[in-house]
């Protein structure tokens, strides 16, 4: 399906822009939801990202002594920037994408690292010792999941011979569920998602019981509010990704929501099953098992299409 | 006719404000010198059995994220200094609760040498809680009564 829509209408609207923030928020409160069901607990109300957002953006913006100012104020709104641009390119509710070019994939790829990096900065911003460790974990899981998720990536694109997302989109259509010719990228690809939002198991960077809350702990009001809309913004842009690559494609709304609701359900019951991991684990779990099993994956594919 | 028309405007946005304070209280939870007795009822109190998740309160582990301070016991000459640190370091509007006998006066350690007194001798308290330690129901109580007094503005 596809919908032309004017330049300025697509990046301040839809699919980026306003749509995308309210999107965030509505995932953000089904997997905050899901997480407590599987708690045996009610959970928050339909309204709880939109008020914790409201709130933060009236909050006084407390800049501590010892940052680059400019830095400080400029990071939460590249990292958003980012993300919300990286949506330009993939198929928001099963549209075709608004921008499209060969090789976008490697873009929106580059594009959904940059909020981490951001984050990972801010962190090194500030002089308090928390936000030190925090970056230094947020940018060491960086580089252990973005290789292993990147592959992953890749899989699908090998399958369809190119690196333009709209064209895998449309492969993933016509071809079986590419869940079920390569179970294994899916799982590293699902996992990596995890680690780049770093929900539960991956959360080391913002083990709160251990060092405050990471690499955000100096950030409050309006740089907290963004951090936390680049975040929601790129889990829909992830699960968007993994479910047209994946998930045989997204053709229409009621697919898409079907598919990554169902993908969100997996990740939710990730999240409550397991405790959190040192970042040594996940460095190790990354790159001895992570990147071996999409290498591996990778291999299949290459072989496969030499021989079939 | 500008002006009335501004007016609405802001009224709005405080209104929105004020919601959004309510349904959105994150706390944070400092020990100035209690038994433990009252944080214990703190840590039951965010459990599953009684959800605070319901009314939006998250426990955060920093001081800039939250907007309420639940500070449990007598405040000791030692703590006082970190006490008013973590208050200062809370980005406004910000709230107070006293947890507990001891929180309230100073309890049984009340006119003892190494206390400062109660918590309302250091830090100026918006909620008082009672009970050595008060019962889960007794804190959110507490908390929702806070909250509700945030509807009518104080004049």
């Amino acid at each position: 399906m596809s919908l032309t829509l004017p330049s300025l209408v697509s990046i301040l609207v839809f699919p980026a822009g306003m749509f995308l923030i309210l999107l965030g928020m509505v995932y953000e409160y089904v997997d905050r939801k899901l997480v407590a069901r599987y708690q045996n607990r009610f959970g928050p109300r339909w309204f709880q990202p939109l008020a914790d957002m409201f709130k933060l953006l009236a909050k006084e913006e407390i800049i501590p002594d010892g940052v680059n100012k400019a830095l400080f104020i400029f990071l939460p709104i590249l990292g958003v920037t980012a993300a919300l641009t990286s949506a330009l390119y993939t198929p928001m509710l099963g549209f075709a994408p608004a921008f499209s070019f060969r090789g976008d994939l490697i873009l929106v790829v580059y594009m959904l690292s940059v909020l981490t990096i951001c984050l990972g900065l801010a962190g090194a911003n500030t002089v308090d010792r928390f936000s030190l460790v925090g970056a230094t974990r947020t940018l060491t899981q960086l580089f252990s999941y973005e290789a292993p998720f990147m592959l992953t990536l890749l899989g699908p694109a090998l399958a369809a011979g190119t690196l333009q997302i709209s064209q895998i989109n449309a492969y993933a259509q016509d071809t079986w569920w590419m869940i079920l010719t390569q179970p294994i990228g899916f799982l590293v690809a699902l996992i990596g998602l995890m680690g780049k939002l770093e929900l539960p198991p991956f959360d080391a960077p913002e083990a709160e019981t251990e060092i405050v809350s990471g690499a955000l702990t100096e950030y409050s009001g309006r740089g907290l509010a963004l951090f936390r809309i680049g975040k929601n913004v790129e889990l829909v842009i992830g699960l968007t990704l993994i479910s047209a690559f994946y998930l045989g494609g997204l053709a229409n709304p009621l697919e898409f929501i079907l598919k990554t609701l169902g993908l969100l359900l997996v990740i939710a019951l990730l999240q409550s099953l397991f405790a959190r991991l040192r970042i040594d684990q996940t460095v190790g779990l990354w790159w001895r098992i992570g990147a071996i099993l999409a290498l591996v994956q990778i291999l299949i594919l290459v072989v496969g299409r030499l021989f079939f | 006719m500008e002006n009335t028309k501004i007016n609405a405007w802001e009224k709005t946005l405080n209104g929105l404000k004020t919601w959004a304070r309510i349904n959105s209280p994150w706390v944070i939870h400092y020990n100035s010198g209690s038994c433990n007795g009252c944080d214990i009822e703190i840590l039951a109190t965010l459990t599953p059995r009684y959800d605070l998740e319901r009314f939006g309160v998250k426990l955060q582990g920093s001081p800039r994220h939250a907007d309420i301070l639940l500070c449990t016991g007598p405040v000791t000459r030692q703590s006082r200094d970190r006490l008013l640190r973590i208050y200062e370091q809370m980005p406004e509007p910000k709230f107070v609760v006293a947890l507990g006998s001891c929180g309230l006066s100073g309890g049984v350690f009340h006119g003892s040498y190494n206390i400062a007194g109660g918590v309302d001798e250091v830090l100026p308290v918006s909620a008082y809680i009672p009970g050595c330690p008060p019962r889960p129901e007794a804190i959110i109580q507490g908390v929702v009564a806070l909250l509700n007094s945030l509807k009518e503005p104080k004049g």
